[in-house]
């Protein structure tokens, strides 16, 4: 395992040079809260944050994106609007990347998503441990509050030095370019360990079974009250599914010019809690409830998205909690609640 | 052939029309698209043989009523815009009092040579065929609405709560900075302006199909809004829309 240690004042210098070569997001302060934001000055980024108002999978799944530029005239063309360019997201969380993980399975699985696919691989990923998990988050019972190997660098926050651990020939090239460090030792590694093992014990909230058997307790609760008792309360406003990393429905939508020859198709961020939604072109709406609705996006995080790619919907972040006023989105509450009927 | 508009105004600031002219980028294709023959802000000619009219401003006096039946009769598509066209907008505030204070109030001596009825939306007076809310009207959405109608397509009116856009855009919500909003049951595509330079949302757009009127006045109850303040906030743009929240 490459793993090195640096200074956090010598970090701070890297990041300034970094920043003056390259496209950077990180982590800044957004009062209350934190957002992922295109960094000027090394001193703007935090990185013992407690959660980003938006997760920073937007960089790979924008809000709106074009998709195709279309010509009508003089001759019919159609081009791929599929385009990136080189960035550093720095600051992920390990729940963020357990959901950028499942944006992988999705969008360059069996199917290929030029326009992700451009994203992704234009980006470079600069993680870190969660020092201070907010109190909405449970993603340590999610399993999700340690990193996948999909990371380029890692930072574990020691005190005065950062641990950073490689994890890809991009990683190696940006710490070598950028970086000041020496090689880890055993006591440093043990470190981590330990400060991991602390920070696991911050989490507030927590699932009250493995995750995998989220899924189990889904195959038994279509029918149960808790759908209608949330669905009465619920808004409908989406704030659940906008700020969620690992939603990635969309609207696909066709502008033209003025002088209707010329136009564009692109995406926009959708969310299944809408009316219209489910709404097809004969008026039929097969989920035309706010208590199908949200049924429908807690079998989707915890059972569909599972069978179908291999990896929970839902990583613990907490964000949904958060965001819905009226305190019905959270998963782990939900899940709990079930697993409590079905005993 | 292009298609003739002609753009009204009733009761209102027009400042909906203004927005047309703010399209400063796009204008040269709007001219040449679309052939402008009346617009009274705009320019002194003009003509009665139009196929789209645009309604800025609420219907507020007798004679107004018979000046949109007249629209309707000659135009092939009606579409109001802005808050007081399409929902009474501000106007409606005088409907919560009796006509001849409000014309006392108003115009003093000089009120009785004056007619004044309870605001309406354009909607409520004579059948329309789209409507473009927001006070003021948000621009692109004017100009893509246009650009629909040219295409041939159906106008497309979204029907997702500010709520949608404001996440998107990436604001930290008021509700966590002690404020009030109407975001989450009123209709979005204002990309969220008014909580992004600062404020909250007032609801300008009008309600969504189906609010959640229960919750929402339950989430205001929690943020510390009495009865009273409930009211008002709903007034301010949706006054004639009462049947729905009150």
């Amino acid at each position: 395992m490459d793993v090195f240690i640096t200074s956090k004042a010598d970090f701070d210098s890297s990041i300034q040079r970094m920043i003056q070569q390259n496209e950077i997001y990180g982590v800044k302060r957004k009062t209350p809260s934190f957002a992922f934001d295109r960094l000027v000055a090394a001193e703007e980024l935090c990185l013992d944050y407690d959660i980003t108002v938006l997760p920073p999978t937007k960089y790979l799944l924008p809000p709106t994106e074009s998709l195709i530029k279309f010509k009508l005239a003089p001759e019919p063309s159609i081009r791929s609007s599929a385009e990136a360019q080189p960035c550093i997201l720095i600051g992920i969380h390990p729940d963020d990347l357990h959901a950028i993980k499942l944006l992988d399975a999705v969008f360059t699985g069996s199917l290929t998503d030029v326009n992700y696919l451009a994203r992704r691989r234009a980006t470079t990923i600069v993680g870190v441990d969660c020092v201070n998990p907010w109190p909405y988050s449970f993603a340590a019972s999610m399993g999700t509050a340690i990193p996948p190997r999909i990371f380029d660098l890692w930072l574990t926050d020691l005190g005065d030095e950062y641990l950073v651990e490689v994890g890809s020939a991009r990683g190696e090239d940006l710490r070598k370019r950028y970086l000041k460090t020496r090689r880890a030792r055993e006591v440093d590694l043990r470190q981590r360990n330990k400060v991991r093992q602390d920070w696991l014990k911050k989490y507030q909230l927590s699932l009250d079974m493995p995750p995998q058997e989220i899924p189990k307790v889904l195959d038994e609760a279509w029918h149960s009250p808790l759908w209608e008792e949330l669905g009465q309360k619920c808004l409908a406003c989406g704030s659940c599914t906008m700020v969620c990393p690992t939603c990635i429905c969309f609207d696909v939508r066709d502008g033209i010019e003025l002088n209707l020859k010329e136009g564009e198709r692109y995406r926009r961020w959708d969310s299944c809690m809408f009316d219209g939604f489910a709404k097809v072109a004969s008026g039929e709406n097969f989920r035309p409830t706010g208590t199908a609705r949200l049924r429908h996006r807690l079998y989707r995080k915890g059972k569909y998205m599972l069978e179908r790619y291999g990896e929970l919907g839902c990583v613990g972040c907490g964000r949904c909690v958060h965001a819905c006023l009226v305190d019905i989105a959270s998963p782990v509450a939900a899940y709990n609640r079930l697993a409590k009927e079905a005993r | 052939m292009k298609p003739k508009i002609a753009v009204f105004d009733f009761t209102c600031c027009e400042g909906c029309q203004l927005q047309i002219l703010n399209c400063e980028q796009e204008m040269p294709d709007l001219v040449a698209a679309l052939d402008i023959i009346t617009f009274r802000e705009v320019m002194t000619e003009r003509s009665d043989h139009y196929d789209i009219a645009f309604i800025d401003g609420s219907c507020t006096t007798e004679s107004e009523i018979a000046r949109l039946k007249e629209i309707r009769q000659r135009a092939k598509m009606v579409i109001p815009i802005g808050a007081c066209a399409c929902l009474g907008g501000v106007n409606c505030f005088k409907n919560l009092h009796p006509m001849e204070d409000v014309l006392k109030a108003v115009y003093g001596q000089a009120a009785p040579y004056y007619d004044t009825i309870p605001a309406r939306p354009i909607h409520a007076v004579i059948p329309i065929d789209f409507f473009i809310p927001g006070c003021p009207i948000v621009k692109e959405e004017f100009i893509r609405v246009v650009q629909e109608i040219l295409a041939g397509k159906a106008p497309y009116l979204p029907n997702d709560p500010v709520c949608a856009e404001c996440k998107m855009v990436g604001n930290v919500c008021v509700f966590d900075k002690g404020q009030t909003c109407l975001g989450p049951v009123t209709r979005g595509g204002c990309k969220a302006t008014c909580v992004t330079g600062g404020a909250v949302c007032w609801g300008c757009r009008g309600l969504i199909d189906e609010p959640n009127i229960n919750a929402e006045k339950e989430i205001l109850e929690k943020a510390g809004l009495s009865i009273k303040d409930i009211v008002e906030e709903f007034s301010l743009f949706n006054a004639c829309q009462e049947d729905v929240w009150k």
